[in-house]
């Protein structure tokens, strides 16, 4: 059932309407104002350092989708989700740098855009062979074959064969202008920021419109119990490894995003602590909520950054520059605290806050 | 809770939030910015924060004497953790700031920001002295105070070479064997390998299989046993000091019986500390003189470390405050030739700066240090070590320079 309060007196009469995008014209001024900051507000006010944290933000929220997809939709714990993120990275640099590209299709911007697609077919399939053993096994042994993928994709096979292509040695780097979509060379922040916001809001527009389709009730069921979803005449096999090649796609497009923004990337990039990254982000932002996503991202990120920027304005003072040494650890401390603290008071996440945050203005004054 | 008073947590917490960024924004007249990036808490933070703190000292001092021409610094220094994501950002805040160059750390973050500080014009000194770094026709505006890695590698195979190979019992007999340890993942680790590799086949050695030891390891018996089978007369290990330490103590242990040569990042105090026996008879590459050596500027580099950070006991410290402060020297030198010359942009820094020095001395027990236009290796000496009987003794100095002096100028520059 939608959770969208609509004025009295009004009611669904159809499935269609019940599911529908934007129901109010309230929500639709909402989002249209939304749409309105991040297209023209934050690039005209942000400057590089405001709009390389929103790509940061941004690439979190892509790498996370598809662990939100996995484990807040599927119920499928996964633990190397990065190792898809760097199959993404490779196989569109990779592209780039070697495949021999017809001109015209360099001249028309056209080599990175198909990279990015190709990209998120291999890292979806490449995530679907790790997701077979999840016929098998689930729980505390799902997770160890997911950390696998990290393992095996990121530390053998990137390692020690795909980095050597082109005997560059560890570290690939794309020559200026070679990121190209249509007629704009992605080189500066601005650009990436726009890239990041048109991917971000097309994955989480097909994210959204999976899950309420006859897929997304099916995986749903899965995560809810998935004897009673096989006894219902679910795939459930068929279905978590689609999942796992959704996730792996959107994992894939994160990783050739990520190119753009840095235009370098070697193994280290994909470690495995960023897997657990990803995983600490759907926690805090809310399990099984796309809104979730997105706050966790903001949080993870903006969070980091806020208590750098406090710690630098106490650094000239005489106590500040101990407190500078010592305040390390407490950062690394206090986000670990933040982490259990969002477990034991609120498990559902920031996104539950923002649901009662937003039921008490639209019921106000008859909030109770 | 009231309306009201989350009313005023939420004016509290945005008005906190108004005045860090007005802060941070603001920048006095007669003051230079300068940006730093550590890592006190990631992957490297085992040598990182030594360094960290020297960098503040050394800034301290260059403050305490005059400043840039009577300009004081302002350094901005932050813990990035290693983590590449947040090394962007940070650049990113940096130029925000207007900082006119930067101290930054390490390989993967130095190298992936090469091309973007190439693009902004921003003079980027780093503790990572990848050869990667050293073309001015690719990386215009990367700098160090060191001799490079790939000069490192060449250096301590030649050293081992020239020294103890003619002490084997098979010198003579048959070619030497060396392997070579690191971390495949790395670029910091992984750097001179190609360097090092094309060193041992000049030298006429025969190659074992590279064994990929993890900057966590604290277990490479594996690695070790495969050793084993190839035998090997020497090992490099280009790794930080702990997986160096774990390297050598299982090498120790499993009587691998191969001598050890290792890159400055695992050659330091604490390695006889971490390692124990095992340490005994490693070489290391050290361009700069052990923390509190007699050399010139050592007394302030103590001082200073007793006066900023009491709180750490000074046997505690180590060669990293040392390379930390021969960077920060070079740089206020380059600052101080761009000031007179009337520019404190980026280009000027490089080109009426660092590009001027010619066997410029900073002390600190390190070599004349020179930058061209067509050459940013700073030192091409490599001055190798070894540990024996409790003490870090100068082993040998190879001048790459003096001793291949075609190929160093026209074939080993870049990589």
């Amino acid at each position: 059932m939608s959770t969208t309060w609509l004025p009295c007196g009004k009611y669904h009469e159809t499935y269609t309407q019940d599911h529908a995008w934007w129901q109010t014209t309230f929500i639709r001024g909402k989002m249209i104002a939304l749409f309105a900051v991040l297209f023209v507000g934050i690039p005209l006010l942000a400057d590089d350092y405001g709009l390389s944290i929103c790509n940061n933000v941004g690439y979190t929220v892509l790498g996370a989708l598809g662990v939100q997809l996995l484990i807040g939709y599927c119920g499928q714990i996964t633990l190397g989700h990065a190792a898809f993120l760097a199959v993404g990275a490779y196989t569109s640099t990779l592209m780039i740098l070697e495949f021999p590209w017809p001109q015209a299709l360099l001249d028309w911007g056209l080599a990175y855009p198909i990279s990015i697609l190709v990209a998120a077919v291999v890292a979806g399939i490449w995530s679907v062979f790790f997701g077979l053993p999840s016929a098998k096994v689930k729980g505390f042994y799902l997770i160890l074959t997911t950390m696998a993928a990290q393992f095996i994709t990121v530390d053998f096979i990137i390692t020690q064969y795909v980095s050597q292509i082109g005997g560059r040695g560890q570290a690939f780097s794309l020559p200026v202008g070679t990121i190209k979509v249509g007629p704009w060379v992605i080189d500066s922040d601005l650009k990436v920021y726009f890239m990041m916001l048109v991917l971000s809001i097309f994955l989480i527009a097909v994210m959204v419109n999976l899950l309420r389709s006859r897929v997304g009730r099916a995986w749903v069921a899965i995560r809810d119990n998935d004897i009673s979803a096989s006894v219902m005449g679910i795939n459930v096999f068929g279905y978590k490894l689609l999942a796992f090649f959704v996730a792996g796609f959107i994992g894939g497009i994160a990783g050739a995003f990520w190119i753009s923004n840095l235009a370098a990337i070697s193994p280290e990039h994909f470690p495995w602590s960023w897997s657990l990254w990803l995983v600490g982000v759907i926690l805090i932002g809310g399990v099984g909520s796309i809104h979730g996503t997105v706050f966790g991202s903001i949080f993870m990120v903006v969070v980091i950054e806020a208590l750098q920027l406090v710690i630098m304005q106490f650094v000239d003072t005489s106590w500040g520059s101990r407190l500078f040494m010592d305040f390390l650890f407490i950062k690394e401390a206090a986000f670990g605290l933040v982490i259990c603290a969002f477990m034991i008071f609120e498990p559902n996440g920031i996104a539950y806050r923002w649901w009662q945050a937003k039921n008490y203005f639209n019921l106000w004054p008859f909030s109770y | 809770m009231s309306i009201q008073s989350r009313g005023t947590k939420a004016f509290a917490f945005l008005f906190a939030v108004a005045l860090i960024f007005g802060l941070s924004s603001w920048a006095g007249a007669a003051q230079i910015n300068i940006g730093a990036l550590n890592d006190m808490t990631g992957a490297t933070s085992d040598v990182g924060k030594d360094y960290a703190l020297g960098i503040a000292e050394a800034f301290h001092y260059i403050n305490d004497t005059g400043g840039i021409n009577g300009k004081q610094i302002k350094l901005y220094q932050f813990d990035y953790g290693y983590r590449i994501p947040e090394a962007l950002t940070k650049y990113k805040l940096f130029k925000r700031l207007k900082c006119v160059a930067i101290q930054g750390w390490g390989t993967g973050d130095t190298e992936a920001l090469a091309p973007t500080v190439a693009k902004d014009q921003i003079p980027y000194v780093s503790a990572s002295y990848s050869g990667h770094l050293t073309n001015p026709e690719k990386t215009p505006y990367n700098l160090f105070i060191s001799a490079d890695y790939s000069t490192q590698s060449r250096g301590l195979i030649t050293a081992w070479y020239d020294n103890k190979w003619p002490k084997k019992q098979d010198f003579g007999k048959r070619k030497p064997r060396i392997a070579m340890c690191y971390m495949f993942a790395s670029p910091f680790s992984s750097a001179s390998i190609k360097a090092a590799k094309d060193q041992a086949e000049m030298l006429g050695f025969e190659i074992g299989d590279d064994q990929d030891v993890s900057l966590f390891a604290i277990d490479t018996k594996s690695q070790i046993l495969a050793l084993k089978e190839f035998k090997p007369d020497v090992v490099l290990h280009t790794n930080t000091v702990m997986s160096v330490a774990a390297t050598l103590r299982d090498a120790y242990s499993l009587g691998l019986g191969a001598d050890h040569i290792i890159k400055n990042w695992g050659f330091d105090e604490n390695l006889p500390k971490l390692a124990g026996e095992a340490a005994e008879g490693a070489m290391g590459c050290a361009p700069w003189a052990f923390f509190g050596e007699d050399v010139p500027m050592m007394d302030k580099v103590v001082e200073y470390a007793k006066k900023y950070n009491p709180g750490v006991p000074l046997e505690k410290r180590t060669i990293h405050t040392v390379q930390a402060w021969a960077n920060v020297l070079g740089m206020a030198e380059a600052l101080k030739r761009a000031d007179a010359a009337g520019d404190l942009s980026g280009p000027s820094i490089l080109k009426n700066g660092f590009e001027t020095m010619r066997d410029f001395t900073i002390g600190l027990g390190v070599a004349p240090i020179t930058f061209t236009s067509e050459d940013h290796r700073a030192l091409s000496i490599a001055r190798v070590y070894e540990y024996t009987q409790g003490e870090f003794k100068l082993l040998d100095t190879v001048d790459l320079q003096k001793r291949w002096p075609e190929k160093y100028a026209n074939e080993w520059i870049g990589w």
